[in-house]
């Protein structure tokens, strides 16, 4: 692999954003000495998959809380954009299931959103009273225009009694979605944590930073951190409520899982709370154990976490060799937002499997570090990739199994390459131990479809009465 | 069609100018249209005599869907159409927006459609904004006038313009058609906005003096030829307007830098 791209001969300046894992080190396709460039502004003439600041704050941090009314001021097509793409699965009805917007036209613009926007949130709040708050996300042109949506949020909140937390996560802010989370993080914790106390006993509490729930993730690892011992008090932002939020302070650990988009609540808790955290991964077996060993040395409970850990692998290792033996020796190239590309490297290892190559939309340093520490000598590593890069990666080195997003999942079924969905997953969960087992039957059957048998068949001849039109043609 | 628009420091006398201008206009004869671009929306008073009518982003707002030209066009004095864009509040919305909106909204209802000599647009003081540069864009004004005066900051604010201006100018439309004085009785005033005016490459097409029958015209909400023709300050409009329709002088602005332009105010003995 030597990470020039035939599509990059116009646009050299990607060249700094590929390299090659090169005796453990990171070797750069510009050739240059320096570690791989990220989290930069998108070079002009990339057609880059980037989301916006605002999309990172409403559709990763703020959404995935399930009793709070999600409103979006601005524009109507900024409120469906964000919603709905992400399947971070509560157990509440109403979450999800709605979502809100004070519709900015062309004459609120000119006059000011400030009463619409007011107006929406004491609506929404009144037609929906079981909700415990109002979320409101700022956009670009509520932003340009200069709306105060913070002093509406403060006369929001003593109209209707309950928090309205306004995020100032104006798409244009920032290099990509990154900076959204950033700020999602940043205002929930000044606007919520530590507002209200906890209730019980928070000895063993930890907090779950950083997982979102997806296909119900959490349903897979939380029960093993109960039967460990410890209370789960706030799972940072993934099946939790907004209560959850403002005791969550109480933890005494800060277990983190998306060091991405999540680090910065369990830094600012330690910073103002003095709580300690440590960073798990949790996919695969020697991860996912890794994580409870941690969690069980920090309070003292490593007997029992040996117990789940034997029980729990015991329990899945005939699958496990099967899958093993079916998957071996394939050759993945994973994409994904940032952390699920080092965190799962490791995971296919464990199946057999190498990672070729590896790409991140947002990733900053610390993601290529842990990537380059992880990936086999040889690998491609990549930095914001944009389409035509992923096609060459995928006819030029041939990946068996592409594991990425909704965005690329057609991209690799027209070039006939065997594809699992990892942002929003196929049939999910995948973390955990029995996640892990879901994530392994999904790439067996992306991989062994008989739909590839049929792709290289030609297709059906063209009758003869169009023979001559398409003669003429 | 010549469209026309007026810029100027915010205060200068600027809208009493253009409306006293298009009023003269009228009497010579010609068809206009007065576009405000002011969310102040009192660009056309004196024209209207006090008739206060709703402004175009008003209509659209209470009416999206079915605005008419006639709710937002009223007829002034000499038949001068009279059409303000209105805005938002101080301190709220985008009064620049509100600009292009309703200028878009305008030329969608075929306000240009009829057959007009003039149309001029009355912007307010600073160009803060793309918005307020919206009568200058490619297809509306080709023609600016600047009103000043022989103080520094009316000066200061002319020459600000005129950078807004050639930016535009370099695509290759609008034009500086030259400085209009609207006398502040300073010491030196002709010579020095003249001298202003060489500098930045254009003319004082006239020098306003000061008159009360203008304080007194506008307190009848009148322009001063509607009030009484007779006056000698009437003719003063009349003047200018003849200069204007007479106008071939259009140019690209030089605009100064700081230090040139307190240079130039030295000189002419204003700041010591």
């Amino acid at each position: 692999m030597s990470g020039c791209f035939r599509c990059n001969l116009t646009i050299p300046e990607r060249q700094s954003h590929i390299a090659v894992k090169k005796g453990g080190k990171c070797a750069r396709s510009d050739g240059s000495a320096e570690f791989i460039e990220s989290n930069t502004r998108t070079t002009p003439g990339d057609m880059t998959e980037r989301g916006c600041t605002y999309a990172g704050c409403r559709g990763v941090v703020g959404g995935p809380v399930k009793d709070v009314i999600q409103l979006t001021h601005g524009p109507v097509g900024c409120a469906f954009f964000s919603w709905g793409y992400r399947p971070h699965v509560a157990d509440t009805d109403f979450h999800m299931k709605y979502t809100f917007i004070s519709d900015m036209n062309e004459t609120n613009i000119v006059f000011g959103g400030e009463k619409r926007l007011l107006q929406s949130i004491v609506e929404a709040a009144q037609e929906f009273p079981d909700a415990q708050g109002v979320f409101v996300y700022n956009t670009c042109s509520t932003a340009l225009i200069g709306d105060d949506g913070r002093d509406v949020a403060k006369q929001a909140e003593a109209l209707i009694g309950k928090p309205v937390v306004f995020f100032e996560c104006e798409g244009f802010r920032g290099v990509s979605q990154s900076a959204g989370h950033h700020v999602g993080n940043e205002t929930i914790f000044k606007h919520l944590v530590g507002s209200e106390e906890p209730v019980g006993d928070t000895s063993t509490a930890i907090n779950i930073i950083g997982d979102y729930n997806i296909k119900n993730d959490l349903r897979t690892f939380e029960p093993l951190f109960e039967e460990l011992g410890v209370r789960i008090l706030t799972r940072f932002t993934g099946n939790v409520s907004v209560n959850d939020l403002k005791s969550m302070h109480r933890a005494r650990l800060n277990v983190v899982h998306c060091q991405r988009s999540a680090t910065y609540i369990a830094e600012m808790m330690h910073d103002k709370y003095g709580t300690p955290y440590i960073d798990v991964t949790l996919f695969g077996i020697q991860a996912m154990s890794a994580a409870l060993r941690k969690v069980a040395a920090f309070f003292g409970l490593e007997a029992k976490a040996e117990e789940i850990i034997a029980r729990e692998l015991g329990r899945m290792q005939s699958q496990l060799d099967y899958y093993r033996h079916r998957l071996s020796g394939k050759r993945i190239f994973i994409y994904q937002g940032a952390p699920r590309a080092w965190h799962w490297i490791e995971m296919f290892r464990e199946l057999g499997m190498e990672t070729i190559a590896a790409a991140t939309t947002f990733g900053h340093q610390d993601d290529y570090e842990k990537i380059f520490e992880r990936i086999q000598e040889g690998g491609l590593v990549i930095d914001n990739p944009n389409v035509l890069e992923l096609e060459e990666v995928l006819e030029t080195y041939k990946p068996d199994l592409f594991v990425s997003g909704n965005k690329e999942k057609y991209v690799a079924y027209k070039l006939g390459v065997p594809f699992v969905n990892g942002h929003t997953y196929d049939t999910g969960p995948y973390a955990g131990f029995s996640g892990m087992l879901n994530f392994a039957r999904d790439i067996d059957r992306a991989l062994t479809s008989p739909v590839w048998k049929l792709l290289h068949t030609n297709a059906r001849p063209v009758p003869e009465q169009l023979h001559a039109l398409s003669d003429a043609t | 069609m010549r469209q026309v628009a007026f810029y100027g420091k915010g205060g200068i006398g600027k809208s009493t100018t253009q409306q006293n201008t298009a009023a003269a206009l009228a009497s010579l004869g010609n068809s206009l249209m007065v576009v405000g671009c002011d969310p102040k929306a009192d660009c056309t008073r004196l024209l209207l005599r006090g008739k206060r009518q709703p402004s175009v982003l008003d209509a659209l707002r209470d009416s999206p869907d079915d605005i008419q030209l006639a709710q937002v066009i009223s007829e002034g004095y000499g038949h001068v159409k009279c059409v303000e864009s209105g805005g938002p509040e101080p301190g709220v919305g985008c009064g620049g927006r509100g600009v292009i909106t309703a200028i878009q909204t305008l030329e969608k209802l075929g306000a240009y459609e009829n057959d007009l000599d003039y149309v001029f647009y009355d912007v307010l003081g600073d160009v803060v904004c793309g918005g307020f540069a919206m009568p200058i864009r490619e297809g509306y004004a080709e023609e600016i006038y600047i009103v000043c005066s022989g103080e520094y900051m009316a000066l200061f604010a002319a020459n600000n313009i005129s950078k807004g201006i050639r930016k535009f100018a370099e695509r290759g439309y609008a034009r500086l058609g030259g400085l209009v004085c609207n006398s502040r009785m300073v010491e030196n005033e002709a010579e020095m906005v003249k001298e202003f005016a060489r500098r930045l490459n254009t003319q004082m097409i006239h020098f306003i003096p000061r008159s009360r029958d203008v304080q007194r015209a506008e307190i009848n909400k009148k322009t001063v030829i509607d009030y009484d023709s007779e006056l000698p300050q009437a003719n003063e409009y009349v003047l200018l307007a003849t200069k204007i329709e007479e106008n071939d002088q259009f140019t690209i602005p030089t605009p100064m830098n700081q230090d040139e332009l307190e240079e130039l105010m030295r000189d002419y003995g204003i700041i010591d």
